[in-house]
């Protein structure tokens, strides 16, 4: 055995630089692997445990009512429900409003409530994480101070229904279910005299907010559906924000599920292409070492004691590699966590996962040997005697590719043609480097022409409908308010945007999105199939809600808000994440059938140049209590957008970064391999006159055809799945199709600049060839 | 009178061993002529290989002049020198060194190419030399491991002639070939030779040495002695006879 591992040390040492780049190529796919799975398996769970330590409901609800008789019906009708496990109903004063952040601003229907009341809660407890001396202010969720955006002592003006209130913050606090703009319902905390100031001047609706505890989670969703549907029922006119626990969670998590995706793809492909190279590298090394292998035969080793020792090698080399591979990623997951938990706004405290090691090393280690396995075994067949005189023929000698005689290429491009032709390891190695590093460079293209360069596309897919303005009035100034916006040069469009809680018999609760004329709207890319509702009796579906009660268009839908229901007639399918594809499209007309609309949201477009804050000021001024909110579209996007870009910039960054490591990393290899399987080739060419440019060139050359061809064609394929596979990645957000831009000017330029590279790449590589000299030929003296 | 080819000044080549150095050529003054057959003798170790790649610009001497066709090569880099050999040089190996995965025909035109551009011109002077050798059609299409050592050997001098080099250099042509593929391969140089190529060839086989028309002599880096034979003719013994006691005078 001892001998058999001599060969195997010997394989390394006439190797170190390959094994050093399969070293680094599996520590990048460990490294990535580990963080994929520490993202997965307990990233994603550390809500199950924040949400549990705070006891948090499942579904929290606020109602624009606080009545004695809403409480008591809630009280009554929670005990009845079967599955129930505790809830907290408290006084809150609840609006839609607005506050700065991280640049723009970020709308969301805020539940305050007093901090010592609200500290009390049985069920959806806060708890407070930081605060100051300060008795007079606001406490705000965790997840605004994670961002750097405020810290204690700082004053925070917050546009609260009409108007602007400015508080000292006093703190921060814990919460699972109200703690970001994602959640549908953002809490914050007043303290006693400020909550009794904001009640006393109006500024938000006395309200209840309520949080739910049930037994089964995986059912919140229905709850939440047959809580909504029971309130409705009983109050039709009662407006009613809410979301629950798979919801929350979904749009907390986006960050890390993206992450994770982007983690686990890049780590399968580095290992591909790591496994790729190590099989080739052992057939490389079997035909370099076949006169010792025909020896240690000879001399009575078995095929299964040499496979065995190359399998130690290698499986030596990936266990030790992944370990470290496992620690490194430990070294860059604090980074990782701190983007993330910008997004997610729940602390996690990074400590040793254990399991995702133990699986990273031990997958890893699989593959490698397998890979080894399976190349290696060809040893079985080689005869002894064969081996020794060196005679097991490496060649095709059947076919000679591009003889020289009859081609027309000139003679460098015509040997390094016959390299590429006789290489197919080579080539397949190339090939699927390339398609990996096609596929990046598109998803890097479309992230960047489609979110980071402009966000627009990235917003009217995510965010859908946008404009500059949008102002919510009482239905009972709507006629004034229009008469105001039409003698306002500044307007350019209006038109009637509003959004009701809808609830689908037989199914769940969805966001109904109700306007006059869907044809105004800016963003007619939410229809992805069929078209928007024109009448009465029409709707359009989300997509993801369609498919996943498998509705079609010309199917009916019955839908009901309040005590109305009504059986409309599917004419498309939209697609927004706002409420995670689970939206519904009606015309004004349509809702009526259904509801009454207690106030009215209409979206405008402002002339260039307009200050869309001081206009929205102006219009509050001018109908003084009429109007319940108003906000800057433009300054929410810019707020909320800031989030994705920076994140997705970080991930296109670092797949850049990685894409040349992976480039220079395989080319490196395949150039040393095959300039170690051709040293005596060069000798003699060199002894013949060709000199080290010209055997550069060659060289280089002979990656070029697989290489410009899998560019072309991964280009070209990969530009064609992106939206399919974005929508895959998306889908949980209510995706089921992506429409962004393939940036042709992009993939054309990096598709050259990669092909380029990886020709500078092979040359640099194999500047080694200055090393060899024909005087090597030389026969003893 | 005869025209110089090759000169050296003061020729000396090292290596190092381990650390010591290992003078193989020393101080070496040295001028070979147009036409000539040279043959470089001598016993193991005394620097013939090494004499014979640093004379063809194949190796740069330590210290020294070497003027080759008209050209002082001794400073050359090692593109200049591998531009000089393609122009200049044709060079048959011991091992011959034709590459495995070329054709025989493509061995030849690698070679040819390199210095012309004009395929059919190429290819028509290696269908010339093939024929000049006796390696017909089909073995042209064959590759190195399928033909005979004698025959890849005549192929290896098809090479080295493919582009008319004013000197052919040989390093012991017949040293891994049997007796009667030697004498093929020796017949064959013989026939370049007498047609006006100068040859340097190194041997340690006395019935190699025969063929050419000066004999030198190499002990310890330096040129022990030297022998005018002559024109080779095939059954002339005084001539070989004098070879003889050249090589008994010189210790051989």
């Amino acid at each position: 055995m001892k001998r058999t591992m001599l060969f195997a040390r010997s394989n390394v040492r006439k190797a170190k630089g390959q094994t050093i780049a399969i070293i680094v190529l599996v520590l990048l796919s460990s490294a990535m692997m580990n963080l994929w799975l520490m993202l997965s398996m307990d990233y994603e769970r550390n809500f199950e445990r924040y949400h549990d330590k705070l006891n948090d409901g499942h579904i929290t609800l606020a109602a624009y009512t606080n009545g004695e008789d809403f409480k008591s019906f809630l009280t009554g009708t929670l005990d009845d429900l079967d599955g129930v496990t505790g809830y907290c109903i408290s006084e809150a004063l609840c609006t839609p409003g607005t506050f700065a952040f991280d640049g723009g601003e970020i709308m969301a229907n805020f539940a305050v409530l007093e901090k010592e009341e609200a500290l009390l809660r049985p069920v959806g407890t806060f708890e407070i994480a930081e605060e100051g001396s300060f008795d007079s202010g606001v406490y705000l969720p965790v997840h605004y101070r994670m961002e750097g955006n405020y810290a204690v002592g700082d004053t925070i003006a917050l546009s609260l229904g009409g108007g602007t209130y400015s508080y000292t913050v006093c703190g921060f606090f814990h919460t699972a279910m109200t703690g970001t703009h994602n959640c549908g319902i953002v809490s914050i905390l007043l303290t006693e005299d400020r909550f009794c100031e904001l009640a006393e001047k109006g500024g938000a609706a006395p309200s209840t907010l309520v949080s739910v505890r049930i037994q089964e989670t995986e059912k919140n969703k229905e709850m939440d559906s047959l809580l909504l549907e029971e309130i409705s029922k009983a109050f039709p006119d009662t407006a009613v924000y809410h979301n629950c626990y798979s919801d929350v969670w979904t749009a907390r998590y986006i960050s890390p599920m993206i992450c994770a995706g982007v983690m686990s793809a890049m780590a399968c492909f580095v290992l591909l292409i790591g496994v790729v190279v190590i099989s080739s590298n052992v057939v490389h090394m079997i035909q370099e070492q076949m006169q010792n292998l025909g020896a240690l035969k000879a001399v009575g080793y078995t095929s299964r004691q040499l496979i065995v020792s190359l399998l130690a090698q290698f499986a030596g080399i990936t266990v030790v590699t992944g370990a470290l591979g496992c620690l490194l990623s430990y070294c860059v997951f604090p980074a990782i966590n701190e983007m993330m938990t910008a997004q997610t706004g729940v602390p996690y405290e990074i400590r040793f996962l254990p399991m995702p090691c133990m699986i990273t090393i031990v997958f890893i280690s699989a593959v490698v040997v397998a890979a080894v396995y399976l190349s290696a075994k060809r040893m079985r067949k080689i005869e002894p005697i064969v081996a020794i005189r060196q005679g097991v023929a490496t060649h095709n000698f059947k076919k000679n590719p591009v003889p020289l005689e009859r081609t027309s290429l000139p003679v460098h491009a015509a040997l390094a043609m016959k390299t590429t032709l006789s290489g197919f390891k080579q080539n397949v190695v190339v090939g699927i480097t390339m398609l990996v590093i096609s596929l990046i460079l598109v998803f890097s293209g479309v992230m960047f022409e489609n979110v980071i360069r402009d966000m627009q596309p990235f917003i009217d897919m995510i965010a859908g409908e946008s404009a500059d303005s949008y102002i919510n009035v009482n239905r009972d100034m709507e006629e004034a308010f229009l008469d105001i916006l039409a003698e306002d040069d500044r307007v350019e469009k209006r038109y009637l945007y509003h959004t009701e809680q809808i609830q689908h018999v037989g199914g769940l609760s969805v966001e109904g999105v109700v306007s006059d004329d869907f044809t105004k709207l800016n963003n007619q890319s939410v229809v992805i199939e069929g078209r928007f509702p024109e009448y009465e009796n029409e709707a359009a579906v989300a997509a993801k809600y369609a498919r996943e009660n498998g509705l079609h268009i010309g199917d009916e839908i019955t839908l009901k808000a309040g005590a109305g229901e009504y059986t409309y007639l599917i004419t498309g399918f939209v697609q927004t994440t706002n409420h995670l594809g689970r939206d519904c499209a009606l015309t004004r007309e349509g809702y009526g059938k259904i509801g009454e609309l207690q106030s009215v949201t209409y979206y405008l477009n402002l002339s260039e140049g307009t200050d869309i804050d001081g206009f929205n000021d102006q219009i509050t001024e001018r109908l003084a209590g009429s109007i319940n909110a108003s906000n800057n579209i433009q300054a929410i996007i810019k707020g909320s957008g800031s989030v994705y870009v920076a994140l997705l910039t970080m991930i296109v960054a670092v797949v850049m970064v990685l894409s040349v490591l992976i480039v220079l990393f395989v080319m490196y290899l395949l150039v040393r391999t095959l300039l170690n399987g051709k040293k005596r080739e060069y000798g003699i060419l060199k002894a013949l006159g060709y000199t080290t440019g010209q055997l550069v060139l060659q060289t280089a050359l002979s990656f070029m055809p697989a290489v410009i061809f899998s560019v072309a064609v991964g280009m070209v394929i990969c530009a064609r799945i992106i939206n399919p596979l974005l929508a895959v990645f998306l889908g949980g957000l209510g995706i089921v199709k992506c429409t962004f831009t393939v940036p042709v000017w992009f993939n054309l330029t990096a598709g050259a600049g990669l092909i380029l590279f990886a020709f500078a790449a092979a040359c640099l590589i194999s500047l080694r060839v200055k090393k060899i000299a024909p005087r090597e030929l030389l026969s003893g003296e | 009178m005869k025209e110089a080819l090759i000169g050296t000044e003061r020729l000396s080549k090292s290596f190092s061993n381990g650390g010591a150095m290992q003078h193989v050529l020393k101080n070496m003054d040295l001028t070979l002529y147009q036409g000539d057959f040279t043959v470089i003798m001598g016993a193991s170790g005394a620097g013939k290989s090494t004499l014979l790649y640093a004379l063809s610009g194949m190796d740069t001497p330590t210290l020294g002049k070497i003027t080759c066709c008209g050209k002082e090569i001794s400073g050359l880099s090692s593109d200049e020198l591998a531009v000089f050999r393609k122009e200049h040089c044709g060079f048959v190996f011991q091992q011959i060194y034709l590459i495995d995965t070329m054709s025989v025909m493509d061995n030849v035109l690698a070679a040819g190419l390199l210095v012309s551009r004009d395929k059919k011109a190429v290819a028509a002077r290696a269908k010339e030399l093939f024929h000049a050798v006796g390696i017909p059609e089909e073995t042209q299409r064959k590759f190195p491991t399928q033909i005979s050592g004698g025959e890849a050997q005549r192929v290896g001098i098809v090479r080295a002639l493919i582009n008319s080099p004013e000197i052919l250099f040989a390093d012991e042509p017949t040293g891994a070939l049997n007796s009667k593929a030697g004498l093929d391969v020796l017949d064959t140089l013989t026939k370049f030779h007498e047609e006006g190529l100068s040859v340097v060839m190194v041997t340690h086989d006395m019935r190699s040495a025969r063929r050419g028309n000066r004999i030198l002599y190499l002990k310890d880096g330096a040129v022990m002695g030297e022998c005018e034979l002559g024109h080779y003719k095939p059954d002339d013994k005084a001539r070989h006879e004098k070879l003889r006691a050249f090589l008994a005078e010189m210790g051989w």
